[in-house]
């Protein structure tokens, strides 16, 4: 008999965590195409997605990768052209409200209300999720209490977002939408959105943002997906990112001047090169490829500086999006090159 | 409680904005010049008062404040994304409609409310002499109050009808001139044209003339400058040469204007929900 209600327990227990491993975001051949016809645009193509609860999720792409069209079409701010989407287990079509009651939003770029205090904002938005809220507690975790009772048209950038963050905290929701959540902000805003969101994720709230800046997106997600011109590259946990692109590494030279006919590619273990006026960059397959790299280099001119990083998910950005948030891209550069030498 | 919050919020955003009352002090200004220049008069007659209120008002004035309060309510916060913040909420597109015709229609009542005090109490000081017919004139304050409501409803769903902030001022311009400027003032209105084709088919006009008199009631304005027969003395009405007879139709007696008027209210919001409810708000 015993034994019966410690099967039992432990049965329970195994369907009470399965509860919580809910998913928080599925999308099911999400696909939106605007226009129709040789005009048409595919910004989102067919795209699998799924957020688990508690996660927190890296959405990364360039500028007009799809990002926002998708969190667009989780909130029902558009319909999609093809498949189907649940959020924290209801459609987006169908019971948005229900997903929005549950869910704080950041927009991208919106503009606050200037006619209304900070303040304002926050009992507003308590308002409409019927839940009471301490402003000044909120506003201080945001860092702009002392802006309180000013109205938002005279904040900065800056603040205007600190305060939509407010805004989307209010309720304490289960599921947090950040479309760019760091733009506007300073490095020191950036760093505290980026503790804001882990005191988030550890409280239980499942975070899913957007961001075109790598290293955000590396610093504290436990998971994310590359979107390029509407296709999901890849979905994956950091880790696995970095292991599966074989711990591949860079290395940047500042030369006095660049050959034209440098030939870098043949050397062993060297797997893209990119030259621009006054510097060589290459990234290597091993690490012992960035020494042969600087011979080399160091035997056909003269070297004046090296700066050597690791820079595998950086590499892997590039790969998959044609982007490079450090240096243009090599078929660029080589066509610049000849000017450099004149 | 959705449509109540975004009133709330709303109605304390606008309120502060100095643009909207500036066409609602205009109004003031108009109705103390009017109060005035019965002072002037041997004999001050508060009817004419009223009339020159609601030719002033009725053509220009209300549909300016109603419009100026109202026409951005919804396509301002398209254009500057605001409305993923009002939407980000759990809030229906229902209720931001509805909200904002609460919140604006408050604006402008509020305004108008404040106006007819003013100008009330002005009157006192400058025409003691002339009585006032004060149920005649509740009556008309709350007909004109109506003529507003159903503006701010216009506005409200062209707001929601449009995308930007430039069709928004086109749909409100636009509709001014065509329902108000075009069909109760100019010479092309369709009572005229409607007059042109019974000539042109051999009919006399005088015989259809409770039709042209429905035909121009069908505008807000027509509704309410036809609405007279509600506060106006027969006295006054039959000086003016638009009295009318107990034996006209029910659809151009005074109180259906009041259902015409309704109409306005309704029908737009509708349409505006209509468009706004699918709108693609990327």
């Amino acid at each position: 008999m015993r034994y019966h209600i410690i099967q039992y327990i432990k049965t329970y227990d195994r369907l009470g965590s399965l509860s919580k491993q809910m998913t928080a975001i599925q999308t099911d051949g999400l696909t939106k195409q605007y226009g129709s016809g040789d005009g048409a645009i595919l910004a989102l193509d067919d795209l699998n997605l799924t957020v688990e609860d508690g996660e927190v999720f890296g959405f990364l792409g360039p500028n007009g990768a799809g990002k926002s069209t998708t969190i667009n079409i989780l909130l029902d701010f558009i319909d999609p052209t093809a498949g189907r989407a649940e959020v924290l287990g209801h459609d987006v079509r169908t019971e948005s409200k229900a997903i929005r009651a549950r869910t704080g939003v950041l927009p991208e770029g919106a503009e606050v209300f200037e006619r209304l205090t900070a303040r304002e904002h926050i009992e507003w938005m308590a308002d409409t999720k019927s839940v009471s809220t301490d402003p000044d507690r909120l506003l201080e975790t945001v860092g702009i209490a002392d802006a309180a009772d000013r109205k938002a048209g005279g904040f900065s950038k800056g603040m205007q977002q600190r305060l939509a963050l407010g805004m989307a905290l209010v309720g304490d929701p289960d599921l947090l939408l950040l479309d760019e959540p760091s733009s506007g902000l300073d490095p020191t805003g950036m760093r505290e959105m980026r503790e804001l969101i882990r005191e988030q994720a550890e409280s239980g709230t499942t975070v899913f943002f957007s961001s075109h800046i790598l290293s955000e997106v590396e610093a504290v997600c436990d998971r994310v997906a590359i979107l390029n011109a509407g296709e999901l590259m890849i979905e994956d946990t950091i880790e696995n990112l970095r292991d599966s692109n074989g711990g591949a590494t860079s290395i940047e030279l500042d030369v006095t001047s660049v050959p034209s006919d440098l030939g870098l590619q043949s050397v062993d273990g060297v797997r893209d090169v990119a030259v621009s006026d006054g510097t060589v960059r290459a990234v290597c397959s091993t690490p012992t490829a960035k020494v042969d790299v600087v011979k080399y280099v160091d035997g056909r001119t003269t070297v004046t500086d090296i700066i050597a990083e690791d820079t595998s998910l950086e590499e892997l950005f590039q790969r998959y999006t044609g982007h490079n948030p450090r240096t243009e891209s090599h078929e660029e550069t080589a066509a610049e090159a000849p000017e450099a030498t004149v | 409680m959705s449509t109540l919050a975004i009133a709330k919020r709303d109605f304390l955003d606008v309120r502060r904005a100095k643009l909207v009352w500036a066409p609602v002090a205009l109004y003031t200004a108009f109705m103390l010049l009017f109060f005035w220049g019965q002072s002037t008069s041997s004999e001050p007659n508060f009817y004419a008062v009223m009339w020159s209120l609601l030719g002033l008002g009725g053509a220009l004035v209300v549909p300016l404040i109603a419009l100026v309060a109202a026409y951005l309510s919804i396509a301002g916060e398209r254009e500057s994304g605001r409305i993923k913040f009002t939407l980000g909420a759990p809030v229906d597109r229902s209720s931001v409609i509805l909200g904002k015709l609460l919140a604006r229609g408050g604006v402008v009542l509020v305004g108008l409310v404040v106006s007819f005090v003013i100008g009330t109490a002005a009157a006192q000081v400058l025409v003691p002499q002339m009585s006032f017919e004060y149920g005649d004139y509740a009556v008309f304050i709350a007909v004109t109050l109506l003529y507003a409501l159903a503006y701010v409803s216009v506005a409200v769903a062209i707001s929601a009808a449009a995308a930007t902030r430039s069709r928004a001022m086109a749909g409100g311009i636009g509709f001014f001139f065509l329902f108000n400027i075009v069909w109760n003032f100019l010479p092309v209105s369709p009572t005229q044209m409607l007059e042109f084709l019974l000539n042109e088919l051999g009919r006399d006009p005088a015989n259809y003339e409770n039709l042209l008199e429905l035909v121009f009631s069908i505008s807000p304005t027509g509704a309410y400058l036809n609405s007279t027969k509600l506060f106006m003395s027969d006295q006054f009405l039959e000086m003016v040469e638009t009295a009318n007879s107990a034996g006209d139709p029910f659809y151009i007696q005074g109180w259906f204007m009041l259902v015409i008027l309704a109409a306005w209210v309704v029908v737009p919001l509708a349409l505006g929900y209509w468009r706004f409810g699918n709108a693609q708000l990327g």
